[in-house]
């Protein structure tokens, strides 16, 4: 009998499933013992300057995709609704603002939740949902707050005055965090730090590339390899996991061995996963399809410069929400140019995902680039990154089909 | 109404610029938000144009927004697709809110007009700050210097401060006759603000100083309710006039077209474009700039200098910034003991629906 079970899960996975628990007790270790602990935005790229500092970072944005993969997510959507937020507020604003007023306070959460902050973060950058959600807990939680502030610049357009801004922002937070923990700031540890990160990126290139081979030795439905991406940067530990998940992969491609038995379709994904729905990524397998490239995971296609580490720091800052957002429409669509050619793709799933506008205003424009200018055919369908009550299993599968069939038939044709 | 002339002159904006255009040879520039600094465009001879749709009619756009974009970036978008601002020669935005960046993303990429910048403001005010915006600015002067073929001239950037801020003293003025009891009605303050946004602003100026020199006390005006809306883009006259009709006195507002704009005039300095950075960072800053105690602040001030009994948000479907103020701003209210309530525009202007929340909203205050 032909074989068709799914060899989608990397044994790098058991090693993660522990960096998640540890982190997350790390955050509580520190809570007990009286060390400091900072709740900050994603993507932001100072998490290399709290580790260097010896401060425990914790981010509600990465708590939002575990809470949506546990079904926590619509005890917080009913907290935030009861205090008045609206449904159409993004999923994670709404789990992050409904936990972190109400949820908090739950018995028996899982990993046993998120410590309570002792500093918080209100900033200016990155998207309003993001943004907002931290005003609203700035707002609850009676802590010292940092006001920050980092322009909204496209990734092309990234001046040395902007460098020099962001720079200048991170010294001013230096400043706070000395003055409100006694800790001094070493800028050897943070060199230290973004070399790390600096490394981790760089892995994290080289997996992503691997991804390039025919049959593809992983897919997106691997894409929790980047919680090391978002919380572990500027540590050890992020590259440790990803030298592990490297030489695996690297096995994987050495033996042809592909996540799936017979790769026929490669698929790109655009826009945020369904965190309750990972399982969505093997409906493909039907269609002995596999999604090998995405936009997310693009977020970390970064270097860094060690001699120069707050430059660094400030520029990681500035790219990370640019980079997969629409503040630069074109940058994008350049990024997706450039996976289609490498990544081999047959066709795109664009998932216009209610719970992001940034990232899904222009797909319209993108698919229309796959087209015209790729030959690449795709299909959009309507989510939710975090809320499975605004997609529908049924529409996604009619359009995904759809698609299938037409890769399918131009594959016969040519 | 005595603003009808100018009402009418908000109505042919599109045509006014377009024959501006054709008889002085201006550029005409489109804008989507209130931070981009207007002064500067004028200084280089380029007319400013905001980019105004009313979220009406906005079907066309399906084909470039996601239908859970607000409906006036959604009309803006299908009006640009059907050619009404085919005589734009360039789009200018400041990052305010995501969809407007998207917006602005999406239609230069579609519309393709031979000029587009995006200013990247910053967030806070600090001197630091201040100085950046400087740089900002500095980056967009060489841009349009390039575009023009004109130098920049702290003379004339000076020159247009002063008109862009007669323009502003005039219609603050107005909203203070309107806060102590004259003959303002605030559809006349409405048409005058968006007169700012989308008028060439030579010729606004007279019917400001023309309306505020008309101005009589009418005693016991809005003595009952007076009333404070907020949002983002209000551009249904048809509701403003129902709240009217049903007794209440609009004094107040916060909004992307109102008194927060008006409200200051930029600081005397030798350098113009610094003062400029300086007024554009110290005006009470929008939703989607500030942070909870600037709203807040914002929200109390103007409640206590109008004397502001209730206050009426008007929320465009989907709009995320204001969508997230309101329970916090519903619970400053509260403690203010100032009713409340909140309508959602889905781009239909005076629908039953609102005319019923409206309703049962002013049976509640006449009752209270």
């Amino acid at each position: 009998m032909e074989e068709k079970k799914t060899r989608k899960r990397l044994q790098a996975n058991t090693a993660l499933r522990q960096i998640i628990v540890d982190f997350y007790a790390e955050g509580h270790r520190a809570k007990a013992e009286g060390r400091p602990v900072i709740w900050i935005p994603p993507m932001n790229g100072l998490i290399e300057l709290f580790y260097a500092m010896g401060i425990t970072p914790v981010f509600p944005e990465n708590w939002a995709p575990l809470c949506a993969a546990i079904g926590t997510n619509r005890k917080n959507f009913e907290y935030a609704a009861k205090r008045g937020f609206s449904g159409d507020l993004c999923g994670y604003f709404r789990n992050n603002v409904g936990y972190a007023l109400d949820g908090i306070n739950e018995e028996n959460q899982p990993l046993n939740g998120l410590p309570a902050p002792d500093f918080l973060i209100s900033f200016g950058a990155g998207c309003i949902p993001t943004m907002k959600a931290f005003q609203v807990m700035c707002d609850h939680f009676k802590v010292p707050v940092f006001k920050a502030d980092l322009p909204q610049v496209a990734m092309e357009k990234i001046e040395k005055r902007h460098i020099a801004y962001g720079v200048a922002q991170i010294k001013r937070l230096i400043r706070f965090l000395e003055d409100e923990t006694g800790l001094k700031f070493d800028i050897d540890k943070l060199r230290q730090a973004v070399i790390h990160t600096n490394e981790a990126c760089r892995l994290w290139d080289e997996i992503m590339a691997l991804r390039s081979t025919v049959p593809s030795p992983f897919s997106a439905a691997e894409i929790g390899i980047m919680f090391v991406m978002v919380t572990r940067h500027g540590t050890e530990i992020a590259v440790n996991f990803l030298k592990d998940v490297l030489r695996e992969v690297n096995e994987k491609v050495a033996r042809g061995e592909g996540v799936i038995p017979h790769e026929k379709i490669r698929l790109f994904w655009d826009n945020i996963p369904l965190w309750y729905n990972m399982q969505l990524f093997n409906y493909f397998e039907k269609w002995d399809a596999v999604v090998v490239a995405e936009t997310y995971t693009s977020a970390w296609s970064l270097r860094l410069n060690p001699d120069e580490p707050l430059e660094s720091i400030a520029y990681k800052s500035l790219v990370s929400y640019p980079l997969v957002s629409c503040v630069s429409l074109n940058k994008r669509i350049e990024l997706i140019t450039r996976a289609v050619r490498d990544y081999k793709i047959d066709g795109a799933i664009l998932h216009s995902n209610r719970s992001c506008r940034p990232i899904s205003m222009g797909q319209m424009d993108i698919g229309r680039v796959l087209a015209d200018e790729l030959s690449v055919p795709s299909v959009m369908f309507d989510g939710d990154h975090m809320d499975s009550e605004k997609f529908s299993m049924a529409q996604f599968q009619t359009r995904v089909d759809a698609l299938m069939e037409m890769i399918l038939e131009k594959k016969r044709a040519s | 109404m005595r603003s009808s002339k100018l009402e009418d002159l908000v109505h042919r904006h599109k045509e006014i610029a377009r024959q501006e255009k054709e008889k002085t040879g201006r550029p005409v520039f489109g804008t989507l938000c209130s931070y981009v600094p207007v002064e500067i465009l004028h200084a280089f001879d380029i007319l400013p144009v905001r980019l105004w749709g009313d979220g009406k009619n906005h079907e066309r756009a399906d084909a470039l927004l996601p239908t859970y974009i607000c409906p006036p970036a959604r009309n803006i978008m299908a009006m640009g697709l059907a050619g009404h601002y085919d005589f734009l020669d360039g789009v200018i935005h400041s990052y305010t809110c995501d969809a407007t960046c998207g917006l602005f993303n999406i239609w230069c990429r579609n519309l393709k007009p031979a000029f587009s910048f995006l200013l990247s403001p910053p967030y806070m005010n600090t001197d630091e700050a201040v100085a950046y915006c400087i740089a900002e600015f500095k980056a967009l002067i060489a841009a349009l210097e390039d575009y023009t073929g004109k130098q920049y001239s702290a003379e004339r950037l000076q020159k247009s401060i002063d008109l862009y801020d007669s323009a502003r003293e005039h219609i603050g003025a107005i909203y203070q006759a309107n806060r102590n009891g004259a003959t303002v009605r605030y559809l006349d303050l409405h048409q005058m603000n968006l007169a700012l946004q989308v008028l060439p602003i030579e010729r606004v100026v007279p019917f400001y100083d023309a309306y505020l020199s008309n101005l009589r006390m009418s005693p016991g005006k809005g003595a009952k309710h007076r009333i404070m809306i907020s949002g983002s883009v209000v551009s249904d006259p048809d509701i403003l006039a129902r709240i009217e009709a049903l007794g209440g006195d609009i004094v107040a507002d916060d909004t992307c077209l109102g008194y927060r704009l008006v409200q200051q005039r930029v600081p005397p300095h030798e350098d113009p474009l610094s003062a400029l950075a300086r007024y554009y960072l110290d005006r009470p800053p929008c939703s989607s700039r500030a942070d909870f105690p600037a709203r807040k602040d914002y929200i109390r001030e103007t409640i206590s200098a109008f004397d502001v009994n209730a206050v009426i948000f008007m929320h465009q479907k989907f709009c995320e910034p204001h969508l997230a103020d309101h329970p916090f701003l519903k619970n400053v209210l509260a403690e203010k003991g100032i009713p409340q309530v909140q309508l959602e525009l889905e781009g239909e202007g005076l629908s039953g629906q609102i005319q019923t929340r409206l309703e049962g909203f002013f049976e509640m205050l006449e009752a209270g």
